[in-house]
């Protein structure tokens, strides 16, 4: 898949608009400046969309494509393309290829008109969709013409590519329309350039997984500097291949399992040792358990049942609940655990992340983020998600990879318990910013959750407890789904 | 069915020792160096850092218990840090020298993804020698790694992965045999290569 980035052009400079909207234009600067301050690699495909022209219909920043031209850049042009002559003069200027939006769902004749004139391979028809619905002009107006016609028109015309943009998505930074482009595989073999949200470097992989996806636009993301466009582009080259995990959890207290909703009405689920190998024979990549006992009661009783959950299987154990001091950590690895899960002990120190890093490795060391929405964004809670603290989480988060955290276990406080899925701001607000993986946590309630946290979210691995627990859903039916979506397992 | 474990105080003996008898073996955990030497089938485990679990073999004269046993012909199975102590050297604090029983050098992962790798990963195992400690493990079978250091295109190399880069997985020189993942923590794949190596004869 190929990372595209985007310039669009506004009085000969580069320029943003959210929701399509000329009111909230905001201005980056000359575009060799930019191409220079985003490291656009030589021979690298631009997208340019000449905005003034899409309100005007005439071409208006010739000379600007021009001079990308030159720079050994595959440039691609759009922007108000309605004629033949429109496209020559883009043609000329030194546009290899030219995107055509309005053309493509109200003109099919033009459309094949351009394609005969041109070759198929130099015309891109971009078609702008919102809540299922093909926009034109500007994305002013509701197109007649329906999704699957149009892409039946451009697949007759033997076009191999074409610029799908969700609006509702574009200079958001929500992530991509992940169901639009599913959607479209099963109805086209047209492949799609993604445009709209792409924000992070897990949005780009999603992509790619996706199989009919050949490209992404690349906007916003690399203007705000959210996304490294070299690092993107080496993301994508590594293998695509490596396992995301299903991570079953048991909440155990006082030796039994037991699951709470959003951490109260607690009820007995049974014995861990049986819980743990059963999920181990159903394909469980990795166990947690938290203690939820720990907080207020002598360890011994802990020690004892990591020791035997810790015997009874041969796959990882990250235990959490209650850690307060190095002693404990080591005390837990001690007694089996591979990992353990630091939360409310690191938010009052978060030194202890450090020192524990140093002394059992980075690959021990999992911060365990209870968080709850407040607005905009979230807050660390700590006892269980009993007490909110004033601690952004996702920063936290952050700083705790900075520290030396191996892992991040994210909670939410909110959908915990709930069934109601994930939640994916949540998710996206952390993963957006850290390098090291996220375990997703809270809400799990249908497969398609789980592919949302690993897709759209940007997790490395998802966990349940209760579901798991009562046989709503085994772990083997959630790695059946996510292999059958694309999302790589351990089978 | 026996094998020796080698009892070194930087590594995960007591998970190891578990999956060799879940796998068939009968086993004595030792630092004895005599023990050692006159051992028919060993295993090194390790985890952590190759500096501090070479220095402890150095102090313990194991090393050279270990290249006596090897030198009469007896099997050797390396895990994780013990598998990267069987190469000449690691560059985890400058360069350290290892074992030197198989020809190689150890050194730090760098590229896009995130280091240590932390989780499963898929293992391609050199289709001539499958019939080894890979016997009856499907191609691209994941195992479970946690390793901020690799072999890199090992001479002896037998199985590799792929994580910011291509990665030796797995060596084997005659009856000298490594595992840089967890085959204590790979589940069934991971008991099943335990028990190939337990079998070998």
């Amino acid at each position: 898949m190929q990372v595209i980035p985007s310039l669009d052009l506004l009085g000969g400079r580069v320029v943003r608009l959210t929701h399509g909207d000329f009111a909230t234009a905001r201005t980056y600067g000359e575009p060799e400046a930019v191409l220079d301050a985003l490291d656009v690699p030589r021979g690298a495909r631009l997208h340019v969309v000449d905005l003034e022209a899409s309100r005007s219909g005439r071409p208006i920043e010739t000379d600007l494509v021009r001079r990308l031209a030159l720079r050994d850049l595959v440039v691609q042009v759009g922007g108000g393309i309605r004629s033949v002559d429109d496209a020559r003069r883009w043609i000329d200027c030194g546009a290899e290829r030219i995107v055509v939006g309005t053309v493509a769902s109200e003109s099919p004749r033009l459309l094949s008109t351009l394609v005969e004139t041109f070759g198929a391979k130099r015309i891109v028809p971009a078609v702008d969709v919102r809540d299922g619905v093909i926009r034109t002009n500007g994305w002013e107006h509701e197109s007649a013409a329906t999704i699957a016609n149009v892409f039946a028109h451009i697949e007759s015309l033997g076009i191999a590519e074409a610029l799908v943009t969700d609006i509702a998505r574009d200079g958001a930074l929500r992530g991509p329309s992940f169901a639009l482009y599913r959607q479209l595989r099963s109805m086209t073999r047209v492949k799609l350039i993604a445009s709209g949200g792409v924000s992070t470097i897990s949005d780009v992989v999603s992509l790619a997984r996706l199989g009919n996806v050949s490209g992404c636009v690349i906007g916003k993301a690399l203007l705000e500097r959210r996304l490294d466009l070299r690092e993107t582009i080496a993301r994508l080259a590594t293998p695509n291949a490596i396992p995301e995990r299903v991570i079953p959890c048991l909440d155990v207290r006082d030796g039994r399992v037991v699951k709470g909703v959003s951490f109260t009405n607690i009820r007995d689920a049974g014995d861990p040792v049986e819980c743990a190998m059963r999920y181990e024979e159903e394909g469980a990549d990795e166990l947690v358990m938290l203690d939820i006992s720990a907080t207020d009661r002598a360890q011994a009783t802990t020690l004892e049942t990591v020791r035997s959950v810790a015997e009874s299987i041969f796959i990882p154990l990250t235990v959490g609940g209650g850690v307060r001091t190095v002693e404990d950590f080591r005390g837990l690895l001690r007694a089996g655990a591979d990992r353990v899960a630091v939360n409310t002990a690191a938010l009052r120190n978060p030194e202890l992340i450090a020192t524990c890093a140093r002394e059992f490795g980075v690959q021990a060391v999992v911060l365990s983020c209870d968080a709850k929405r407040d607005g905009d964004h979230w807050l660390a809670t700590v006892r269980g998600g009993k007490e909110l603290t004033a601690v952004d989480a996702a920063t936290w988060c952050q700083r705790a990879e900075t520290l030396g955290a191996g892992e991040i276990l994210l909670t939410s406080v909110d959908r915990d318990g709930t069934n109601q899925g994930f939640d994916l701001e949540l998710l996206r607000a952390v993963t957006g910013i850290l390098k090291i993986g996220v375990i997703a946590s809270g809400g799990a309630g249908r497969v398609e959750d789980f592919r949302d946290a690993i897709e759209s979210g940007g997790a490395r691995a998802v966990l349940a407890a209760s579901l798991f627990h009562d046989r709503v859903l085994s772990v083997a039916d959630v790695k059946h789904y996510l292999m059958a979506e694309g999302i790589p397992v351990r089978s | 069915m026996n094998a020796t474990v080698i009892d070194s105080p930087v590594a995960n003996t007591a998970n190891i020792a578990r999956a060799l008898r879940a796998s068939g073996a009968e086993l004595q955990i030792t630092r004895d160096a005599d023990e050692i030497a006159r051992a028919p089938k060993l295993v090194l485990p390790g985890v952590g850092s190759f500096v501090a679990a070479m220095q402890w073999l150095r102090d313990t004269r194991i090393d050279d218990a270990i290249r006596e046993a090897v030198a009469r012909g007896a099997f050797l199975l390396g895990i994780c840090v013990g598998h990267q102590l069987l190469f000449d050297t690691s560059d985890e604090m400058e360069a350290t020298c290892g074992l030197g029983l198989l020809r190689g050098a150890v050194r730090r992962f760098e590229g896009a993804l995130p280091v240590p790798q932390i989780g499963w990963n898929r293992v391609s195992a050199r289709a001539p020698l499958f019939d080894g400690i890979f016997d009856g493990i499907a191609p691209e079978t994941p195992f479970y790694f946690v390793n901020s250091y690799a072999a890199r295109g090992a001479g002896d190399e037998i199985a590799s992965a792929d994580y910011n880069g291509p990665f030796t997985a797995a060596v084997q020189r005659e009856r000298v045999f490594g595992v840089q993942f967890h085959p204590e923590k790979s589940s069934k794949a991971g008991l099943r290569v335990l028990r190939n190596f337990i079998a070998c004869k």
